[in-house]
């Protein structure tokens, strides 16, 4: 070959890999929050946890030699705030966007995620849900983009049913009594399906308004007319915390099985009426080892206050979408959203709660669960009170998980 | 209950269950029927005098329960709540003066929407000082305990202490507006206002101790309820629209109004939540049961899950066959 | 007791129809057009995210414009118009999903379907608040919208739970609508229609009607109109159009769920029609448009931008109460010179942008001082450390800290009563 075709031949793929490198495009991630308004408290914890996350991706080096940049929006309060906000941010460059704190949102942005992957083939976006944790997300809306890693009604009914029955406080007769929308909806199914397995009856059903009422009296005396030995809830916030309430000063003995009593500010409103509850949490400390213990004092250090709630989910979830990343190799200098899809169906990470991985079928992680109990003695104590969250049973992703829904048919790109 | 009667239960434990219901939702109904008086007694007086209908006045029942919580670890309970609603009063004085006089020559329509966005404001600027989730505010040790069993269940002291200073509540202001001086005048500045302007007294600053009463007693309400139920940001906005759906159907600007207003709500949501019967069961009765069921939609609600939504029916029902409300006067 | 019956209905000044007056109507058209213009050619210079943010502002517009026929034109102050809104967005969803997902009609005609579903609602809500007016109406459509709220959530087969009703623009007419320009100029073609429609609607006999019932229904009644039907036809045509902003919205955002029938939206309608001006006709869409551009800017700058509008909207309400629109109407009647004029907006405006500047620095730094984050930081003893705000570090034991936002404050107050001040002078020296 001539000299200078040779040369010609050298340049070309040099220019390129220069180019590539010049024009390396760092990853952009959204977090996609309710950051304002009434819903905002969970929200901007969701925000901390990612920036905790990505903070710690961008010390280990970033992905392609650059950081890994975060980028906030604003969903004022609902999906259709989402809709408008996901449409500023793909106008943005960003190809991941994060969300977890409310199943509406979620919905909201699963579908638009998917019809805009479907009008503009090679420009796709990935939504990585850390805790929006209605049913249908990885059933008839599962989606091959759209990766689950909280757990959801089934996963968490189940875990709690094992733990209270081993621990022998379940009763023979249980109280379902959840929020009429999806997430309530699902749990009321989660808690008859463990039944069997459980060895109760669910002497009575109940689904309220949401965040709607105040005095929960009558639900207490609806309660104590049914015998129940335990009250099994998916409620959060308010509708927990007033239910709980009413309970203690009816002075009716039963026991509560929970979804979300360590949300920030349960445990010191409760006072001494949250003791001998049950939780079942994806993280807790006195559970969690020695590795645990310095994930704890980092991210306590770091943002000024102990991972708990939603918190330690989330920053498992982004280590796993950071070990994704990791072997995703750059094509012309940018991330091709389907390869890195493709990696994070096959990513692992070993927690210091277990392993946790993520299920190709419907895009569910796989992810420890430990139920835990409110009580005096626990290691670590919450909300400035001397109460902590002591485990009881901790189950590995595999003991934790349940079948793949039938209804979900994943459309995979070629 | 419904399922109890299919049971097969003998009679006489089905009627001595339908009598724990009976009583049991008969006294949560009135003792949260008092509480809802506590809030909308302010509310109704206020719009009867000045027509505002105070958006921002469930911002100074917030107000209250926060004050009391901070003063209450400080100076104690009992003091806390006396000087919440002290404090709630003047700010309420405050606003009164500087915001709603400025506006009132604007028409009711820009002093409404002025109340408005100070309840935004009010808001926002709790969520900046105590942070975005519910305080610690507790019912203090001292008063945690049961006064009595009904039915081998504890019923709370506190909760009967709450009925009984917002009956107080209701017997002071009813005397003080029918049986002092004072009352004559606001009772007639209420009535008519230009006249009784005519005749020498000074409406403006009987308009602004009203407006400061009335925003005292929502003070007074918040700091002796954020305790037994929660402290937190949204607590404006939870009891919103039910003050105002208490108001309208009492009358508006009638006290006695307020009261059976309040009294029947509390009592509906409590009954309804314990009876879980669908339009489709009552018309299983008559046969119609699988039709209604096939049907569907608002034919197979349970009453029990509709507790919430029962108000603004009652609501829209005195509005339209009697909008002066059950004791408003007539228009 | 006072009567109630119109204490809601009077704007503050008088009713100018459309803002133009029989002496200009040509510096009027040609602004006009040059809007006009501006609109068709935005797609060309704006970034992606901004053409979202229009087809908001427009939505948003419009349903202002139609929420002013009740309340600006009409005199009745409606507090649910959330209700009409959302059953046209659930109603062009439908459509839109009808024979297995081609929808009822071609992609840019389904609009129709929110204009049906607001009429139809309208009718029967306006049949019966019609039947009150003043405080009382405005209650009972309160009381419509929250009933309509508390029960779509339970009503899963038409509003579809929270996950709401989905659906998917179909390609139709050579278009995919697919991506944002395409759905900005259909959003931008039927606002366009619909605002002219209903300006053409203040011309007609109904819409002179209109006015009458704000300003005095029980002449009209003595005239020998049937002031109920009347009353009945206005609401219709609001809820109409109302629903047309409501199928926008589901086009744009291919679905909705029932939080579009929360209070947040009836209240945000009537904050935007009031702060934009309701006496004059494009008033409520210039306060829709600045209201919902603020709210897209800066709720992703600042954690506090909700304080922010609260305070924008108390203190227009307080010394604009005729709304931003109202500084045209001024502009025209006030009789000095225009460089006069200017020079005491320029000076209203300094004031204002100062005071501005002191409010959002305290409240920023207070909502950095406050945050959990910084509290924890906080040792017994030492001094608390720098805060950072605009790029820069501030300690919040310096004094300088403190003054900057005070003086701020303090600056801007004193431009603004000065001059306030001196027109007030000016206006009472020409008036003797």
């Amino acid at each position: 070959m001539h000299k200078s075709t040779q040369l010609k031949f050298a340049i070309a793929p040099t220019l390129a890999l220069v180019a590539g490198i010049v024009t390396a495009a760092p990853v952009k991630i959204a977090v996609l929050e309710t950051l304002s308004g009434p819903q905002a408290s969970t929200g901007l914890l969701y925000r901390t946890a990612v920036k905790y996350a990505i903070d710690q991706m961008n010390a280990a080096g970033g992905w392609n030699g650059e950081p890994v940049q975060l980028v906030d929006y604003d969903n004022q309060g609902g999906p259709s705030g989402a809709s408008d906000k996901l449409k500023a941010a793909i106008a943005d460059g960003v190809q991941i966007v994060v969300q977890g704190a409310s199943s509406a949102v979620g919905g909201q942005i699963t579908e638009d995620v998917r019809k805009h992957n479907l009008r503009n083939p090679s420009k796709e976006i990935v939504y990585i849900n850390v805790g929006a944790e209605a049913l249908e997300l990885t059933g008839e809306k599962c989606n091959f983009h759209h990766f689950r890693f909280g757990g959801n009604a089934q996963v968490r009914t189940k875990a709690l049913v094992d733990a209270m029955k081993q621990a022998n406080v379940l009763g023979s007769k249980v109280y379902s009594i959840n929020q009429n929308y999806s997430w309530g909806q699902d749990m009321e199914h989660a808690i008859s399906d463990n039944a069997a397995a459980g060895g109760y009856k669910v002497v009575e059903k109940a689904l309220h308004d949401v965040n709607k009422i105040q005095d929960f009296a009558p639900y207490v005396a609806k309660i104590k007319a049914s015998n129940a030995d335990t009250v099994l809830t998916g409620n959060w916030s308010n509708d927990l915390l007033l239910l709980m309430k009413a309970t203690r000063a009816a002075g009716l003995k039963v026991r509560f099985g929970t979804v979300y009593l360590d949300q920030p500010g349960n445990v010191a409103n409760a006072g001494e009426v949250a003791v001998g509850h049950y939780v079942v949490q994806s993280f807790n400390p006195e559970a969690s080892g020695a590795e645990g213990e310095r994930f704890v004092t980092d991210y306590k250090a770091k943002t000024g206050h102990m991972p708990a709630f939603i918190e330690p989910q989330t920053v498992f979830g982004m280590q796993m979408v950071a070990d994704a990343l990791k072997r995703t190799k750059p094509e012309a200098g940018a991330l091709n959203v389907n390869a890195f899809a493709k990696a994070l169906e096959a990513a692992k990470v070993k927690t210091s709660v277990g392993e946790m991985s993520m299920r190709a079928a419907d895009h569910q992680a796989l992810l420890p669960m430990i139920v835990s109990t409110v009580t005096k003695d626990a290691k670590y104590k919450v909300d400035a009170t001397d109460m902590g969250f002591k485990p009881v049973k901790r189950f590995t992703a595999e003991e934790a998980a349940t079948p793949v829904q039938s209804s979900c048919v994943m459309k995979r790109p070629a | 209950m419904v399922a109890m009667c299919g049971k097969g239960s003998s009679s006489r434990t089905f009627w001595n269950k339908l009598m724990e219901f009976f009583t049991v939702s008969l006294l949560n109904g009135t003792i949260y029927g008092l509480l809802l008086f506590m809030v909308s007694a302010g509310l109704t007086l206020i719009f009867g005098m000045m027509g505002v209908l105070n958006f921002a006045h469930t911002s100074f029942y917030m107000i209250g329960a926060y004050l009391a919580y901070s003063l209450q670890k400080v100076i104690g309970f009992w003091p806390a709540i006396i000087i919440a609603p002290i404090i709630v009063g003047f700010l309420g004085v405050i606003v009164e003066r500087f915001f709603l006089r400025r506006v009132h020559k604007y028409g009711h329509a820009h002093e409404l929407l002025v109340t408005f966005g100070l309840s935004f404001i009010i808001a926002e600027l709790i969520k900046l000082f105590f942070g975005n989730y519910p305080v610690n505010y507790q019912v203090p040790s001292s008063l945690n305990f049961a006064a009595f069993q009904l039915f081998g269940t504890d019923y709370p002291f506190y909760r009967l202490m709450m009925g009984v200073i917002s009956l107080l509540m209701f017997g002071l202001i009813f005397l003080l507006l029918s049986r002092t001086r004072v009352g004559i005048v606001v009772r007639s500045a209420i009535y008519r206002p230009k006249m009784a302007e005519a005749l020498g007294h000074n409406v403006p600053l009987v308009f602004m101790g009203v407006f400061g009463v009335g925003a005292g007693l929502a003070g007074l309400a918040g700091a002796v309820a954020g305790a037994f139920y929660t402290t937190n940001p949204n607590m404006a906005l939870e009891l919103g629209v039910l003050v105002f759906v208490v108001v309208v159907i009492g009358g508006l600007g009638s006290l006695e109004g307020a009261m059976v207003s309040s009294i029947l709500i509390g009592l509906i949501s409590s009954f309804a939540v314990g009876i879980d019967l669908s339009a489709a069961d009552v018309l299983g009765y008559v046969g119609a049961g699988e039709w209604a069921q096939q049907v569907g939609g608002l034919l197979t609600l349970k009453i029990s899950s509709l507790a919430a939504t029962i108000p603004f029916a009652l609501m829209l029902l005195v509005l339209l066959v009697r909008p002066s409300g059950l004791m408003g006067e007539k228009e | 007791m006072t009567t109630m019956n119109n204490s809601l209905d009077k704007p503050v000044a008088a009713p100018v129809l459309a803002a133009k007056p029989a002496g200009a109507p040509m510096l009027a058209k040609i602004l006009l057009a040059a809007l006009l213009l501006l609109l068709l050619a935005m797609p060309g210079f704006l970034s992606t995210s901004l053409v979202n943010a229009a087809i908001q502002m427009l939505i948003m517009a419009l349903f202002a414009s139609a929420f002013n026929v009740l309340a600006g034109q009409g005199g009745m102050l409606s507090f649910g118009h959330a209700a009409y809104f959302g059953i046209g967005a659930f109603a062009t969803l439908h459509a839109m999903n009808a024979v297995s997902g081609q929808g009822l009609l071609p992609t840019p005609l389904l609009p129709v379907f929110g204009a049906i579903g607001g009429a139809i609602t309208g009718l029967v809500a306006g049949w019966f608040s019609s039947k009150r007016s003043g405080v009382y109406f405005s209650m009972i459509t309160l009381a419509l919208a929250e009933l309509l709220h508390a029960l779509a959530p339970h009503l899963k087969s038409v509003f579809g739970g929270e996950s709401g009703v989905p659906s998917m623009r179909m390609p139709a007419w050579g278009f995919t609508f697919g991506t944002p320009v395409e759905v900005y100029y259909l959003t931008l073609a039927w606002v366009v229609a619909s605002l002219a429609l209903l300006f053409f609607f203040t011309r007609t006999p109904l819409g002179r009607l209109t006015l009458g019932l704000r300003e005095n229904a029980h002449r009209l009644k003595f005239l020998g109109y049937n002031v109920h039907m009347a009353r009945v036809m206005v609401f219709v045509i609001s809820a109409t159009f109302t629903g047309i902003a409501g199928g926008l919205l589901a086009m744009s955002n291919e679905a909705a769920n029932y939080s579009v029938f929360e209070v947040r939206l009836s209240s945000e309608v009537v904050l935007n029609s009031y702060i934009g001006g309701v006496g004059v006709f494009f008033g409520p869409a210039l306060g829709a448009a600045v209201m919902t551009f603020f709210g897209y800017a800066v709720s992703d700058l600042t954690r506090s931008w909700l304080l922010y509008q609260g305070i924008i909207f108390v203190a227009v309400m307080m010394f604009m109460p005729n709304g931003l629109s109202g500084i045209v109407a001024w502009w025209r009647a006030s009789k000095f010179t225009g460089a006069t004029k200017l020079g005491y907006v320029l000076a209203w405006s300094v004031g204002t942008l100062l005071c501005a500047a002191g409010v959002v620095f305290i409240v920023e730094l207070l909502q950095r001082m406050l945050s959990d984050d910084y509290q924890f930081q906080l040792v017994q003893g030492q001094p608390w450390p720098a805060l950072n705000l605009f790029g820069q570090a501030w300690l919040p034991g310096a004094v300088v800290t403190w003054l900057l936002p005070v003086a701020l404050l303090a600056i801007g107050g004193v431009v603004l009563k000065l001059t306030s001040a001196r027109w007030q002078a000016l206006n009472d020296g020409e008036a003797q």
